[in-house]
């Protein structure tokens, strides 16, 4: 029907008043313009997150520098530890959850959408409390502020109360959005979806939520624990008073280790979706994959006493966290094994979303390997707050969020848009990352395990033997952001220019595919049964059944009538 | 960090262990995705095979790895008790230090570190320690969480508010072991350092008389010029 018929009835009144774009989108409640939300302002803060890095960087990059005064050192420090997880790769994760999960379950919406709408909106009031510090003073309490560092009598600015309501925003956001999610994911999935056959990321989904229920309103009540001594003469963390200043380690390291792992969960269950995908065939044994994200989860939040190996806490707990963290050795092992065994068995497409994946298995191998050794209780006594540390968590979570949330950004953009990314930048891109990874932290890896530098400090001295690792590490740290920037542009020149992708570029097995690219706000106008974890792949096999059951015995139904 | 007692022989050794299995598995995964990369690209004309289930493969995938973590589980607890064990003072230590360590307080605050030695003798920033003796040092902190960090001589440990931590070494050389404090603490927290000069137990001797003595003099000056009314 062209538009020139005329219509039979004249239903609509006077046509609507057209919003612009950003009206709609800032009130919607829509799970992928939230999504894109999140997603889009991460990355925004990853941006902002380098700046910070390199500023540190800088200083850094020789000896004794003067560069960055002691303050203004630690606030750029403050400022980066959170945007890195609370701006950048937390919503990241949960925004890539949000607006993928409903659509691989073929979920019209999601079951509480406004809840979803306030938790975006939340975090985006952290994100500006937090660098509306810069009217007044940020934090200067580095990027988890140990108790009684942030008691009001040793930082007296308003810095650390700033820091904690832009944390305590974001967070409550995530957790209003997680609520959401799992609801989502309990009770909308499609006809014949059951749990045994949710895709691999949008189990991840769910596993994530629970984390976030659990680690969040620890977090948010230690914060409001803080606010409260800094603010109404509290004495939960002040020594003296019958306060304990590890209580504050233990709540936040809880938050932290669990942070920690919900990036990996993330990181994975994208790698798993890409890998299959692009090996043309289902993920090996992804029963076992699914149980060892759900362990991940449970251990990894337990192990939480690792980060306090120093502290005087009893030998019997030191052993404790060391039994959680090897434990995690099992689940990433069977993660990752089952990753080579599709990949072995597959036909491998090297496009940008694979290589991206298996850049992020790379990087993460190096990063928890090294952890293994901050696990080791003696060990770790050494390690501790070394810069083998920080090499070490940045091996793990550059390559989680920023190697594998690229990964899922290249995989999942073309569905967002429309439009595929520049297979040609993501190349340069992916090799600059990576050149950049190994540039900035394996020296850190010698300076904090050979030399034994601090973290955190905003200046070393000359003669300890570091000048050489520090000046490497600030030169590929601009390699590094070269890397993530030529990728960041891409996304950008992309979403108007990229070559069209269609609905289903990949021949991915998962219903998000089946929808169109992007998706109407609806998301389905319908869905096919389920009968397997590989609907799609389902319906590619019965629709090639059926083409070959019409054309090629044509001649002999011919005479019938 | 070159060990120069007990405790970091045993942690240097550790460590290299350490290595040598995080050095197993990075090379593991990584030879692995190169020659899946390498073997199976669909440009090569290799096709996909179906999915296999083979869960017996799992059990036993998921056995190794369970080894490997206990192996390096019971590793870390033997090492781990071996170098926080009190070490005995040697022939050539400290004689008062044969029976028990020779305990001095390590008080850490903002930023800087003050010890207090058994005879009442106090100094800043540098501990001086006799040679081939036991030495405990009992870590308290006035302000907010510090860490005494010399990496030659022990690991690290917190001094928190509140709570009494501790750190064992015997420093098998004469010589100036310097370390920085290693937790955030705020402003001048990169020039919290610390050195420990270890000597002969005669010049511990001394040291520390000297230093009381010198201590003595100087409170009982300002203690003379209040009484006479000079400092108000």
């Amino acid at each position: 029907m062209s538009d020139k018929s005329r219509p039979e009835l004249v239903i609509d009144g006077f046509p609507g008043k057209q919003r612009p774009r950003w009206v709609e989108l800032a009130t919607s409640a829509d799970h992928k313009d939230l999504g894109r939300i999140l997603i889009t302002g991460s990355f925004g803060f990853l941006f902002i997150a380098l700046v910070e890095l390199l500023l540190m960087r800088l200083q850094l990059a020789i000896p004794e520098n003067t560069f960055l005064s002691p303050v203004a050192f630690n606030r750029m420090l403050s400022l980066y530890g959170t945007s890195a997880i609370f701006l950048f790769a937390l919503p990241l994760a949960i925004g890539l959850f949000y607006y993928v999960a409903p659509l691989q379950i073929g979920a019209r919406g999601t079951a509480l959408p406004r809840l979803g709408q306030i938790g975006v909106a939340l975090w985006a009031m952290g994100a500006l409390v937090l660098y509306a510090g810069f009217l007044f003073t940020p934090s200067e309490a580095g990027i988890n502020p140990l108790s009684p560092l942030t008691e009001l009598a040793f930082l007296a600015n308003n810095g650390v109360d700033a820091w904690a309501t832009a944390t305590g925003l974001a967070m409550l956001g995530f957790i209003l959005i997680a609520i959401d999610l799992l609801t989502t994911l309990r009770n909308m999935r499609a006809p014949g979806l059951a749990w045994r056959r949710v895709p691999v990321f949008s189990w991840a989904a769910a596993v994530a939520s629970c984390l976030l229920l659990v680690i969040g309103p620890i977090l948010l009540a230690a914060l409001t624990m803080l606010m409260i001594d800094r603010n109404y003469d509290g004495i939960f963390f002040a020594d003296g008073s019958g306060g304990a200043p590890l209580l504050w380690q233990h709540l936040s390291w809880i938050f932290f280790s669990g942070a920690y792992m919900l990036i990996l969960i993330f990181a994975f269950a994208a790698i798993a979706e890409i890998v299959a995908t692009f090996s043309g065939r289902p993920l090996a044994n992804r029963g076992v994959v699914m149980g060892s994200l759900a362990a991940i989860a449970v251990l990894g939040t337990m192990a939480w006493m690792q980060n306090m190996l120093t502290a005087p806490i009893g030998i019997g707990w030191m052993y404790f966290a060391m039994l959680m963290s090897l434990a995690l050795i099992v689940p990433f092992g069977l993660i990752v094994f089952n990753l080579i065994t599709t990949m072995l068995g597959g036909a491998l497409h090297m496009r940008a979303p694979l290589l991206f994946a298996l850049g992020a298995i790379s990087s993460i191998s190096i990063g928890l390997a090294a952890e293994i050794n901050h696990s080791m209780v003696a060990a770790a006594w050494e390690l501790k707050n070394t810069t083998d540390a920080t090499a070490a968590t940045h091996f793990a979570l550059v390559g989680g969020a920023v190697f594998g949330g690229f990964a899922a950004l290249y995989y999942w953009f073309p569905k967002m848009t429309g439009r595929t990314m520049g297979e040609n930048l993501a190349r340069i891109s992916f090799w600059t990352l990576a050149a950049g990874v190994l540039l900035t932290f394996v020296p850190l890896f010698f300076a904090g395990g050979e030399e034994g530098q601090v973290i955190d400090a905003y200046k070393f001295f000359d003669g300890t033997g570091v000048n050489g690792y520090n000046l490497i590490a600030s030169i590929g740290s601009l390699v590094l952001a070269a890397g993530i920037l030529m990728t960041l542009i891409n996304a950008i020149l992309s979403r108007v220019n990229g070559p069209e992708a269609g609905h289903d570029p990949w021949g991915g097995d998962s219903l998000e595919w089946f929808t169109l690219s992007p998706p109407e706000p609806h998301n389905f106008d319908v869905l096919p049964d389920v009968r397997s974890a590989q609907p799609m792949r389902d319906i590619r096999e019965a629709i090639a059944n059926r083409t070959a059951s019409t054309e090629a015995p044509a001649e002999e139904t011919q005479p019938v009538a | 960090m070159t060990p120069h007692s007990p405790g970091t022989d045993q942690i240097d050794t550790l460590l290299q262990i350490g290595f040598v299995a995080a050095a197993i598995v990075v090379v593991a995964i990584n030879v692995a995705l190169v020659y899946a990369v390498r073997r199976n690209r669909a440009k090569r004309g290799v096709a996909a095979q179906p999915a296999s289930e083979g869960r017996s493969g799992q059990f036993r995938v998921g056995a190794v790895l369970t080894a490997f973590a206990a192996i390096i589980f019971i590793v870390s607890v033997v090492f781990t008790s071996n170098a926080r064990e009190t070490p005995t003072s040697g022939a050539t230590g400290l004689a008062s230090a044969k029976t028990g360590p020779l305990t001095i307080k390590a008080t850490g605050q903002q930023w800087l570190w003050r010890y207090d030695y058994p005879n009442g003798a106090f100094s800043y920033y540098k501990l001086v320690v006799p040679v081939d003796t036991a030495i405990k040092l009992e870590l308290l902190s006035t302000d907010v969480v510090h860490t005494w960090n010399v990496p030659d001589l022990s690991g690290k440990r917190d001094a928190v508010p509140g709570k009494t931590n501790k750190v064992v070494f015997r420093a098998d050389e004469e010589g100036e072991f310097v370390g920085d404090a290693a937790t955030l603490s705020g402003q001048a927290y990169a020039a919290m350092r610390t050195a420990v000069e270890v000597v002969s137990p005669q010049a511990y001797e001394d040291f520390i008389k000297q230093q009381k003595t010198d201590i003595d003099s100087a409170q009982s000056r300002v203690v003379g010029l209040i009484e006479n009314g000079e400092v108000p």
